[in-house]
């Protein structure tokens, strides 16, 4: 089983490289075979995965790192159903883009990276220490946001790509950070927070969830994969993992139930006013995971581990049909036999006007947070070119110190 | 100009397209349409920073190719260029030999600092010639930039950042919301006031957005109060120091920056009974002056705090410079002195890319209209007139229909077909027996006066429906907070069986997700009144010629498109019903010519429907070539063998059609076997995860009116729009003059359409369908919050040629020439090069193209062509566009493709 458990993260992992070194050596494989590549690692990642349950809890020590840095996988009750669905997922979005990507020039870029993601999330589901985890981590990151800006000859999705980034390495601070902590021994509670910090950013929690809509860049696959359903996932995910370490301080769940019950009315909110399919998406899944989060904080665990997995799969499965709205809308209509209308029926009733006008502002302009946090980054951003300016001033005096001749050398 | 006139003016450049559920295909380039062809995309071109033509590259290789052959390129030249026979500069060539050379050769002129790269490290220029110092002397200096008065274009050079950025997701944002269809679950309040004063009441509340830019938007909207839009956009205008001459360019350029949005916002105001689900009382000028207010806001903010931008000083001019350099050596012109220099200079300016790629672009044209106009006049001699129908078929003239009408007459030589616009004369508001609405059923030019209603004929209980409000609440309730939740815990299994079916099994899970219900027997209720229907045969029997001879059974098939992952899917439907499914025209059709009422004005009229003929209307989806045939209850008991058996012969070429469709399917294997070949298509129409459902349009390039007898067995590869059109009946040239003026302007606005969307797929076109986004239900967005995107996808004009629409009329030069003075759409399309027009007069075997404002006689190139007894050994193994095949199941000694 030990070889069993190593394969089920190193095939995803091979089929990355092998994708990398036919796109370095520039083989003519064709997309027959490099979807191949990429459906069959992963679903033979999830197949093995789903072989190692039968034989129980296991965990396979790799050797160490360096000194008190073990590597471990671990396989259990927790890590073997969401690195199942996952590899399920990878297969099927992977069969399905065959199609979807089919003459598009950047089909190889795109099942690379694929397979990348792929691996990476096997690797944080199955890794048995924070170390482990943080390599699988960061590559899933990496993934997500080269898969957001796929199109990068247009504007919007660098930008949007790059926010995602952004607001994953902002997080994955936290993540480390928790790593660093927890190896030195450190209270439960600065790990809990640690930790919920890591999290709130992949999981798209209030107040770091505007990159979430945004993501919304890519192609429609990618889209369903890992904003509708499994990097999202993650963060819910990490928390559970980590539920042994960061439970014994009594603040952190607490704050876990704060944070993820915010999320969830932000999203629902600022979700009724967004009027393109795949916006009501992200936020319908923000929505969901931040109740996950509630359900985490409130120790429900098999709870939270069945509504995250069974969201996932319902979530990608509408993400992958919304190019099929206006399809579905019509024939629903005629299912209906009456216009399908919308729910606004009680709000439009029960609130007063002014309070509508105000809510609904604030749910169309997605409750402020960007400006807020735009303004934010913007005043830090500033803050860093102020001292770049004077460390540059420094430098020029620091110069002019010196002999002339010397200069001259120099900007020559 | 008041701003109104500014605002309608710029409102003509804006894009056409209504909301994407009934798409419309007409011409992109509607404003330019008073120019000839190529001064409009030029124009076009710097309007709206397009591309006018295929690129020089694409060019070159079709020359490599041999899709454009030299004498193209010279007939070309020789029509294009004076020749004075007197060299540019002495020792050189003249213009006509320079354009000659010119065309044949690609000359890769580095751009800015590149070509200041390529100088200063490398030695593609050898300093010894003198010819390089007397041409840069000789050089012109650097064109001034253009003038840009829009505000944000000064702002974005002074300081470079692009207040658009600021202002456009907001915008996007508040004009998705109100005109928003029905994805919102919350309508935007105040909407019904329109949209000036619904952003008034939103964004004038305080405690707004804490946007830096927005600061002081609040009191100032408050203070605007309830100004007319006029007003607030002159007052705006002001505000960012516009002067009055430059404010209708200021407005133009202002509503081009996002003018998807704002085309959307027109076609709302103009055209409010095509919105989808309700109307919304938007107008353009509102839309103005929110977007001038938030103009203004963003570019004072810029300007307070964005730092000055470095001045980069232009290069000079150096790649004309370079170009006449390698062309000089290239011709081995001598250069002695400045004089010559400079004159060279203004020959090689002269014949710049544009110019070029309007040459190359003839020239690709011209090699596509020889091979069509010699097949054409090849056929006429070895067509073979039907005997005595066993049945007739009149099909929708769509050129997707000449492959299911070819093989129909392969494989029944006893049947006759015919071809009509799709809505065969029945304009009508239609609402089918499920429908909410009724929908326009005919051509947008015309508005119809009945509606015509699908009734059950038991009229029993209502259907309970408990499906489909179970689909609609987990639709609506898997998006909130609570219902969701039960959802994702108790549905997760469902969503990933959905998964595993649409992912691996697309056609088995749409099968058994839309199991059929069982069929209502129904009938239509038609509102026309006897003599109106009388008319709508008599034009359709006349003008085709069906009512020459009619066949016990006469077929009349509409045609309409089903695909799943499409937000585009009505734009393969019928384009004479505007976006819709013609199966219901067929079918009123075929109850009018069935009346006994309609079938004596008739025989009044002088045309008699005889006692044993009856009509059945059918249905053709074009996606995956099934067929649907109506109140087959009502066949005369004698009838229905023959009936059957037709049915059987038009079955069998669906068979065939989609096969020879699937060839340009990169998914089919090129040796497909036919009986797959419906299974296939199905796999297409079916499949969440397929861009491609069917190739619509793309391709089309031709269009002939006149007898199908003179076409009978001619392969045109799908590619052509066949109209038939009956010399004999029609003695006034009124037929005639009544079918060109619907079918000139149709046709040509889905060959304009496919041209623009294929030669910019990114400005005139919708770009790659893979990260779109319907917002809505009206259009779709590239992503994120882009503009409204519109023009054709990617993936349904990838395989089409740009050429314009060849129109070919059996009629006389003469008759042509009085018919189109007589109507001005057609003068125009005509007399500017939208089309191309030829007249065909069998009689004489001659065609006259239309050129330069005479029908000039065309010269035939090739006489011999291909002789094959089936389409399948024309196109088989290839994906490419097929020159022009006799198929004649006669032929006793087949002659084989070379």
């Amino acid at each position: 089983m030990t070889g069993v458990l190593i394969a089920a993260v190193a095939v995803p992992f091979g089929a990355f490289l092998l994708l990398g070194l036919v796109s370095w050596v520039d083989l003519p494989l064709g997309e027959r075979a490099v979807s191949a590549v990429a459906v069959l690692s992963a679903a033979v990642s999830a197949g093995l995965l789903a072989a190692v349950a039968t034989g129980g809890p296991l965990r396979v020590p790799l050797g160490t790192w360096f000194d008190g840095f073990p590597l471990v996988l671990a396989a259990d009750g927790l890590s073997v159903p969401v690195g199942v669905l996952a590899g399920l997922l990878g297969a099927l979005i992977g069969a399905f883009s065959r199609r979807y990507l089919h003459r598009d020039p950047g089909f190889r870029r795109f099942h690379l990276l694929l397979a990348l993601f792929v691996a990476g999330v096997q690797l944080v589901v199955l890794a048995g220490t924070l170390d482990l985890l943080v390599v699988g981590w960061e590559l899933t990151g990496l993934a997500s946001a080269l898969l957001i800006a796929f199109f990068h000859r247009r504007r919007g999705p660098v930008v949007h790509g790059l926010r995602a980034f952004a607001t994953y390495r902002l997080c994955d601070v936290g993540l480390v950070g928790a790593a660093v902590v927890a190896h030195h021994g450190g209270p439960p509670l600065a790990v809990g927070l640690l930790l919920l910090w890591g999290a709130m950013g992949k999981a798209a929690q209030f107040p770091f969830g505007g990159w979430l809509p945004r993501a919304m860049e890519g192609p429609t696959p990618s889209s369903a994969i890992c904003y509708g359903a499994i990097s999202v996932s993650l963060g819910p995910y990490l928390l559970l993992r980590t539920a042994p370490e960061w439970s014994q301080a009594p603040a952190v769940p607490v704050l876990v139930v704060v944070v993820g019950g915010l999320t969830a009315v932000h999203a629902t909110l600022v979700g009724r006013a967004q009027t393109d399919v795949k916006t009501s998406l992200a936020y319908a899944s923000t929505t969901q995971v931040g109740l996950v989060l509630v359900e985490v904080g409130l120790g429900w665990e098999l709870l939270a581990l069945v509504h995250l997995l069974g969201h996932a799969a319902l979530r990608s499965a509408q993400i992958l049909r919304s190019p099929s709205l206006l399809h579905d809308h019509h024939h629903l209509e005629q299912a209906l036999g009456e216009p399908v209308g919308h729910g606004g029926g009680s709000w439009q009733r029960l609130v007063p006007r002014p309070v509508r006008l105000w809510l609904y502002r604030f749910a169309l302009e997605r409750g402020y947070l960007d400006a807020v946090l735009v303004a934010r980054a913007a005043g830090a951003a500033r803050l860093v070119r102020r001292c770049a300016a004077a460390d540059d001033g420094l430098v020029r005096r620091l110069a002019a110190a010196d002999d002339g001749p010397a200069r001259a050398a120099v900007a020559r | 100009m008041t701003i109104d006139d500014l605002v309608a003016h710029a409102a003509g450049l804006l894009p056409e397209q209504g909301p994407l559920q009934a798409f419309v295909h007409h011409n992109t380039l509607h404003a330019f349409e008073h120019l000839p062809f190529t001064d409009a995309v030029t124009r076009a071109a710097e309007v709206f920073g397009t591309e006018p033509y295929l690129g020089e590259a694409a060019f070159h290789e079709f020359l490599a190719s041999g899709r454009i052959t030299p004498d193209d390129l010279d007939a070309v030249v020789a029509a294009e260029v004076v020749d004075d026979g007197v060299p540019v500069v002495p020792g050189g060539p003249t213009l006509r030999r320079f354009h000659e050379v010119r065309l044949r050769h690609r000359v890769e002129v580095p751009r800015g600092p590149a070509l200041h790269w390529l100088l200063a490290e490398t030695d593609a220029v050898d300093a010894v010639d003198p010819r390089w110092d007397v041409l840069r002397a000789a050089a012109p200096g650097p064109a001034d930039p253009p003038d840009r008065p829009r505000p944000r274009d000064r702002v974005l050079a002074a300081t470079g950042v692009d207040p658009d950025h600021l202002v456009h997701p907001l915008l996007i944002r508040f004009t998705a919301a109100f005109l928003d269809q029905g994805v919102a679950a919350w309508p935007m309040p105040e909407r019904d006031r329109g949209l000036l004063a619904a952003f008034r009441a939103l964004y004038g509340r305080a405690g707004g957005p804490p946007e830096p830019f927005l600061r002081g938007l609040a009191a100032c909207l408050r203070e605007h109060g309830d100004r007319p839009a006029d007003q607030t956009v002159a007052w705006a205008m002001d505000e960012l120091e516009v002067s009055e001459e430059d404010r209708g360019a200021v407005v133009t350029a202002t509503l081009l920056s996002l003018r998807g949005w704002a085309g959307m916002v027109r076609q709302f105001e103009s055209r409010p009974d095509r919105a989808p689900v309700a109307a919304r009382p938007a107008r353009l000028v509102d839309y103005l002056a929110v977007q001038l207010t938030l103009d203004l806001f963003a570019a004072r903010h810029v300007r307070a705090t964005a730092p000055p931008a470095d001045d980069v000083a232009p290069l000079p001019g150096l790649e004309l410079v370079y170009e006449a350099f390698a062309l000089a050596r290239l011709m081995d012109v001598p250069l002695a002195d400045h004089d010559r220099a400079s004159t060279w200079l203004g020959v090689v300016d002269g014949c710049d890319e544009v110019e070029r790629r309007r040459l190359l672009h003839l020239a690709y044209e011209r090699r596509h209209r020889v091979g069509v106009l010699d097949g054409l006049t090849a056929h006429q001699r070895l067509a073979v007139p039907a005997g005595t129908p066993a049945f007739q078929a009149v099909f929708c003239l769509d050129e997707r229909e000449e492959s299911v009408r070819r093989h129909l007459e392969e494989c029944c030589p006893a049947a006759e077909t015919f071809g009509f616009a799709g809505f065969f004369g029945v304009a009508m508001n239609y609402r089918g027996l499920d429908d909410v609405r009724p929908r326009p059923l005919c051509p947008v030019v015309v508005t119809p006066r009945h509606t015509v209603v699908e009734q059950p004929i038991d009229s029993g209980r209502a259907p309970r429906r408990l499906r489909a409000r179970w689909t609609r609440s987990v639709a609506v309730g898997s998006r909130t907070l609570v219902r969701g939740s039960l959802a994702s815990v108790a549905l997760g299994v469902a969503g990933l069986a959905s998964l595993v079916g649409r992912c691996l099994f697309p056609r088995a899970a749409h099968r058994w997700s839309h199991r059929p219900a069982p069929a209502v027997p129904t009938r239509l209720v038609m509102e026309f009144s006897p003599a109106e229907m009388t008319d709508i045969v008599s034009a359709v029997l006349r003008t085709t010629g069906l009512g020459l001879g009619l066949a016990p059974v006469v077929l009349v098939v509409g045609h309409g498109s089903s695909s799943l992952n499409n937000p585009h899917e009505s734009a393969h439907d019928c384009g004479a019903t505007g976006g819709g499914r013609g199966g219901p025209n067929a079918r009123a059709f075929a109850a009018m010519a069935n009346d006994p009422t309609v079938r004596s004005g008739l025989a009044e009229r002088g045309t008699l429907i005889p006692e044993g003929t009856w009509f059945v209307g059918g249905y053709h989806n074009t996606c995956d070539d099934t067929m649907t045939y109506y109140d087959e209850d009502l066949v005369p008991a004698g009838l229905v063998e023959p009936l059957q058996a037709a049915k059987d012969a038009l079955a069998e070429a669906c068979v065939l059609a989609a096969h020879e469709r699937c060839r340009r399917f990169e998914s089919a294997p090129p040796d497909l076997a036919p009986e797959d070949a419906l299974a296939h298509a199905e796999a297409h129409a079916v499949d969440l995860g397929q861009p491609r459902p069917e190739y619509g349009h793309a391709t089309n390039a031709v269009c002939v009116v006149g007898r199908r007898a003179l076409t009978r067995g001619l392969f045109l590869d799908r590619r052509a729009f066949l109209a038939s059109y009956e010399p004999a009946a029609d003695t006034d040239g009124a037929l005639l003059a009544s079918l060109l003026a619907a079918v000139g302007p149709v046709c040509a606005g889905i060959n304009l359409e496919y041209y623009f969307s294929f030669v910019d797929p990114a400005g005139y076109g919708c770009g790659t369908k893979l990260p779109h986004n319907i917002t809505g239900l009206i259009g779709v967005m590239d992503g994120h919050a882009s503009d409204l995107r519109t023009g054709l996808p990617w993936q349904m004009v990838e395989i089409h040629e740009p050429v314009r629409l060849l129109l070919v009329v059996e009629a006389t030069p003469q008759r042509l020439s009085a018919i189109v003075a007589a109507n001005p759409v057609l003068e125009r399309l005509v007399s500017g090069g939208w089309i191309r027009f030829a007249a065909w007069v069998p009689e004489r075997d001659e065609v006259f193209v239309f050129q330069d404002g005479a029908f000039q006689p065309h010269v035939r190139e090739r006489t011999a062509f291909p002789v094959v007894a089936r389409s399948v050994e024309v196109y088989a193994g290839s994906r490419d566009h097929l020159g022009c095949a006799h198929v004649l199941a006669e032929a006793d000694v087949p002659v084989p493709v070379p």
